[in-house]
């Protein structure tokens, strides 16, 4: 898209214009998303517990609620306690929010359609995501409500925690696929369902689930949701919040879910390719067909990361809570020497170039295994790798493999 | 400042004015009458005993730490996940004399998760995984 304004006005003004279109698109996804999500959760929970959920708002379905709801939530009374810290209380939305929009900024929705193209953006988001709790931290802190101070240390604990393994799980597709670009992770595993990273090797398939499990937990959801764990703690850390400053939170809580969700895509999902490559050859005809392409695999994107989401509902209604030290015990004594191990095991597979069901299932030569060992590709060709435009990356790939 | 940086700071202007422009609509809107009562922290409905900041289980503080030292040594994977694939990196390894090959570089990262495993088996046989 910069290419296409710098033909009109200088670079920066076109880097700009750019940053602001797709800033502009991504707030208005975020939106919509969260207003989608809290409706879904709804009706899913009403499926779940026998119950309708929402029936009347908006017609069929009650798919207004969530905006009534927050209409609603507009006119109410904006509340702090007398003891709060004024300052943080009214600080701590923002915090928490901020974070979770600014991690949507790097995930990809299709090949090059992200809002900013970094190198490094399994890293930011990781990065970004962990500083969500500190909005959670300082609510709780600040509110002056012994609830709310449960509730926050305890996200604090629980939070801290699952950074590790789910570090720990981001870097094996990142050490598979030699650059901790997404949209390159995601090019890598074009073709067919066998190129996905989670079909690469068994450890790759156990540490998806790992992966889940911590990033259920880092979000914050049932059955991990002990900041809020509102049958003990009333709610938690926004006890003493009301008004759309409460709704903040909510907002983040869901949009990390998207996030989380869709870095999962991608990072073993493929991403925007399909299980079946049926847009590879409109992609490769240019022109208005690659936009119909790349607009084919952002829905397919969506519906996967929505697919997560929708998961991490299911898991929220059916699973009974855990208690603090059993949420602990989990992360330190489960997930972390799991991740470790297949970390170590998905290394050794890679380096003793053992199969993957893509070299024999794939009926595509020059889609298939793309995902190679980088080692290998350098000392085939020794050219220079820059990793930094994904479909170069994948031209290359497959002209290597002809 | 570079160009690059535009975006992230379009999106936090972006976001910052919505957030904001919305709790001032609801500022706006909402009523504001405010009593002693509705200004008490909650407990439920009782009146508020002690002060909310006081203190709590070391546990916490402890799990803090431990995440300090497991986290900021786990990043060191990451660099090292790029660098294994990149001839910079390699060319790198190979200028400083190393004989780069397959093993060293398993070798290198096996050395490190052995580190922080034995750092974990102390944790844990220190007890800091059991709650009591």
């Amino acid at each position: 898209m910069a290419e296409f304004f710098a033909q009109y006005m200088p670079a920066w003004g076109a880097y700009l214009l750019t940053a602001l279109i797709s800033v502009a698109l991504l707030l208005a996804v975020v939106g919509l998303g969260a207003l989608f999500f809290i409706w879904a959760e709804r009706k899913v929970a009403g499926r779940i517990q026998d119950r309708l959920g929402p029936t009347r708002t908006g017609g069929k379905f009650g798919w207004l609620q969530s905006l009534a709801d927050g209409i609603k939530l507009i006119t109410k009374e904006d509340l702090a306690p007398a003891d709060a810290d004024r300052l943080l209380f009214r600080l701590a939305p923002y915090v928490s929010l901020a974070p979770s929009y600014a991690a949507l900024l790097a995930l990809p929705f299709a090949d090059g359609w992200v809002g900013w193209e970094i190198n490094t953006s399994v890293f930011f988001l990781l990065a970004i995501l962990g500083l969500e709790v500190f909005g959670v931290i300082l609510a709780g802190y600040a509110s002056g409500s012994k609830w709310s101070l449960f509730g926050g240390m305890r996200q604090a604990a629980q939070v801290v925690s699952y950074e590790v393994p789910l570090g720990m799980c981001g870097v094996i597709p990142v050490f598979l696929c030699g650059t901790m670009s997404l949209t390159t992770i995601g090019n890598m595993q074009a073709g067919w369902a066998t190129n996905w990273l989670i079909f690469h090797d068994p450890f790759t398939f156990m540490v998806f689930w790992v992966y889940f499990t911590c990033a259920v937990a880092s979000v914050n959801r049932a059955p991990f949701d002990l900041a809020e764990a509102e049958s003990e703690l009333v709610a938690g850390f926004h006890t003493e919040y009301s008004g759309l400053r409460w709704s903040f939170f909510f907002m983040a809580e869901y949009n990390s879910m998207f996030v989380v969700s869709g870095l999962a895509a991608v990072l073993f999902f493929g991403g925007w390719n399909g299980p079946v490559p049926i847009f590879a050859s409109w992609k490769a005809a240019g022109g208005g067909w690659e936009i119909v392409a790349d607009l084919a695999g952002c829905l397919n994107f969506i519906g996967k990361a929505v697919l997560g989401v929708m998961v991490m509902i299911w898991v929220r209604w059916t699973l009974p809570r855990l208690r603090i030290d059993q949420v602990i015990t989990t992360c330190l004594k489960y997930c972390v020497p799991l991740a470790a191990f297949c970390f170590v095991g998905a290394l050794a597979w890679q380096l003793a170039s053992l199969p993957s069901p893509n070299d024999w299932l794939s009926p595509d030569p020059a889609g298939r295994a793309a995902v190679r060992e980088p080692w290998v590709e350098r000392a085939e060709d020794g050219a220079e790798r820059s990793g930094t435009s994904g479909a170069e990356e994948l031209a290359r790939l497959a002209e290597d493999k002809r | 400042m570079s160009l690059i940086y535009i975006p992230l700071v379009a999106l936090m202007l972006f976001a910052a004015a919505m957030a904001v422009g919305m709790i001032a609509v609801g500022h706006f809107i909402g009523p504001r009458r405010s009593t002693p009562v509705k200004r008490m922290p909650y407990e439920s409905g009782m009146d508020p005993v002690h002060d909310a900041r006081r203190r709590f289980d070391i546990h916490f503080h402890l799990i803090g730490i431990l995440f300090l030292l497991f986290d900021v040594e786990l990043l060191f994977l990451y660099p090292w996940a790029v660098a294994r694939a990149n001839p910079e990196g390699l060319d790198a390894l190979a200028e400083a004399g190393w004989a780069v090959d397959r093993g060293l570089i398993l070798g290198e990262v096996l050395f490190f998760l052995v580190l922080l495993a034995l750092g974990w088996v102390y944790v844990w046989r220190r007890g800091l995984l059991r709650w009591r």
